[in-house]
């Protein structure tokens, strides 16, 4: 699989009234995961818009390459997958149905999809639950249907806007097994969370505050750097800062 | 960047979009009940034969003649004639609204009349509903003849030989049964409206509950979301206007002189318009709430009130008519009236047909040139 990587140089975004992005300059390389963390309201989503070509930054740009050679985005786009981070599933359809739907969508064919999907639900350990429909899927359940949406097509990169918000622990942890999985296949994965735990589960961490890049590098490295125990506190220090 | 057309991606679209609809039962009897309900409750109630017309007759003469030509005004039907009221009391009466009309026979009608100096009445007729009164100016020569036919020598009914004489005749709808016309009508004023609001409401609704999002993500092209979307909802309207066909034939037994093959491709013409119309409205508001409102105010009343239903487009001043061009209804009342009463072919209807087509074309284009393809605002 070839391993794409993608940069924003200068990347703003201006929403209404506010600047959601502001400068944001980061890497994103494939192998590992790479976390956009950040509190609410920080620009990941808006961030991760303009990476799957949502959205247009208003100044700056994003460069995408495969290989290690630079490549138009059209080229990347076919086998990139999104994952929203409002629910975006249709609430009358079935885990089955929508994995057809999608099977359709990517154009798979069926010797291909058939022990995809069947991989996908052993591993999500959503078979069982194949004809039950989506608006009747617990949050953990829905979460993992998306991502196995996302993973049909076998991406290339894969783009996970706070994939784990209002998901129990348990169904975290699963979560994140599934991703390192993933990561182990060279598939380049963003994936954001307002969750700071998550931070350290990352190989690499992109801090975002108010539309800025606050700093970027390996977890162990960055805490030691700012001297701070956890990201926790790292983030907390900084609103306190900023309190009149 | 995202051009082409991929046919499994299209029907992938439309067999999601038939699952919603048919776990929607909301829907399937918005598509199947509403229109037969309605069209059977207003065709009923809508009725523009004008009858029982309050008529006081002010009798001054109270001669045989006198009576006799208030009878034959009775007698045509569309009259409800009152006996005679004292002194000015009709014209009270008229004031009052308890008489649209009335007939003032002055001393003298009867004497005149044998004389054979010709004798004449005086009819008033409240004026201030306009529809009424042009009705009853319609029935009025034809009390006339008959009553010229009845009272007078069999010589002097007829026209002396070399006069013009007028003799109407009324083509298609012999009797002017307004049913054959107000049911057809109807149909096409409700079909459209729902047509409309059911692609209206669908991409709004990818929209809101957020799905868009997603399905922009993926390598689905807006051409094959929009071809997606319109195949699933016109087979639903179609199959509401079978309904409604036979509601029309069998229910109200309008007559079906023309062509099925050319209803049914003028039928899917019109729906896909009126579709391709609900579509670009949703692709432009991207809010249900506020499609529903557009759907409502360029879907109700200009097909109402536009489009030839109710009042005729020749008489409309001339930016009216032009402008009812645009209305797709005004083209399929127009072919309706055609094919159902007169047995048009495609020849005759070579001008809806013409202006259907393009408007299918326009509307459809301009769905996709403004579906947008990103979540910018």
């Amino acid at each position: 699989m070839t391993a794409v990587g993608i940069t924003t140089s200068g990347v703003s975004k201006r929403l209404g009234r506010t600047q959601a992005l502001d400068g944001v300059s980061l890497e994103f390389a494939a192998g590992g995961l790479n976390g956009l963390i950040g509190p609410d309201g920080a620009g990941k989503t808006t961030l991760m818009r303009i990476l799957a070509g949502l959205l247009r930054p208003d100044q700056g740009s994003v460069a995408f390459s495969a290989g290690g050679r630079k490549v138009p985005f059209a080229e990347v786009r076919p086998t990139m997958a999104y994952m929203p981070q409002r629910p975006s599933l249709y609430p009358d359809l079935s885990v089955a149905e929508h994995l057809e739907f999608f099977r359709d969508l990517y154009g798979l064919a069926p010797e291909v999809y058939a022990p995809r999907a069947a991989e996908l639900l052993s591993v999500t350990r959503l078979e069982p639950f194949r004809d039950r429909r989506a608006s009747q899927l617990s949050g953990g359940m829905y979460k993992k249907l998306g991502l196995m949406c996302c993973l049909l097509q076998s991406p290339t990169a894969l783009l996970l806007d706070e994939p784990t918000n209002g998901v129990d622990p348990i169904s975290r942890r699963e979560f994140w097994d599934l991703l390192y999985r993933l990561a182990s296949r060279r598939v380049l994965i963003v994936i954001s969370t307002a969750y700071m735990d998550e931070a350290e589960r990352c190989s690499k961490v992109h801090l975002l505050d108010d539309g800025r890049v606050l700093s970027s590098g390996e977890p162990a490295a960055l805490l030691a750097a700012e001297g701070a125990a956890g990201f926790h506190e790292l983030f907390l220090r900084r609103a306190d800062a900023r309190r009149p | 960047m995202r051009r082409g057309f991929d046919l499994r991606r299209a029907r992938a679209m439309a067999a999601k979009e038939v699952r919603h609809v048919l776990r929607d039962p909301f829907t399937l009897g918005l598509a199947l009940g509403l229109p037969v309900l309605l069209v059977c409750f207003f065709g009923i109630a809508i009725d523009f034969d004008v009858r029982d017309i309050v008529t006081v007759v002010h009798d001054a003469d109270r001669s045989r003649p006198s009576r006799e030509f208030a009878q034959i005004l009775a007698a045509s039907g569309y009259f409800h004639v009152r006996g005679p009221a004292e002194g000015r009391g009709f014209l009270s009466q008229l004031d009052a609204e308890q008489a649209s009309s009335a007939l003032v026979i002055k001393p003298g009608f009867g004497g005149d009349l044998l004389s054979g100096r010709g004798a004449s009445a005086q009819y008033l007729l409240d004026g201030a509903d306009n529809s009424r009164a042009s009705a009853v100016l319609g029935y009025l020569p034809g009390v006339l003849a008959s009553a010229r036919l009845r009272m007078l020598p069999a010589d002097a009914s007829t026209p002396p030989a070399g006069a013009a004489a007028l003799k109407t005749r009324f083509l298609y709808n012999h009797e002017l049964n307004s049913r054959w016309f107000t049911i057809p009508g109807l149909s096409v004023v409700v079909l459209g409206l729902l047509s409309i609001l059911f692609t209206a409401l669908t991409v709004a609704r990818e929209w809101e509950n957020g799905s868009m999002e997603l399905l922009l993500s993926t390598p689905v092209r807006p051409m094959e979301i929009i071809a997606g979307k319109l195949a699933p909802y016109l087979a639903l309207s179609a199959a509401g206007l079978l309904l409604l066909y036979l509601v029309a034939r069998l229910g109200f037994g309008v007559p079906f002189k023309g062509s099925h093959l050319l209803f049914a491709g003028v039928s899917v013409m019109f729906l896909l318009a009126t579709l391709s119309q609900g579509l670009l409205i949703s692709v432009l508001t991207r809010q249900q709430q506020i499609a529903m409102q557009l759907s409502m105010m360029t879907g109700l009343l200009p097909s109402l009130l536009l489009s030839g239903f109710i009042f005729p487009v020749e008489s409309m001043p001339a930016f009216f008519q032009y402008f009812t061009m645009l209305l797709p209804p005004r083209w399929f009342m127009t072919a309706c009236r055609g094919i159902f009463l007169k047995g048009a072919g495609p020849l005759e209807l070579a001008q809806p047909l013409l202006a259907l087509a393009l408007l299918d074309a326009v509307l459809i284009a301009a769905a996709a040139a403004r579906f947008k393809g990103d979540l910018e605002p």
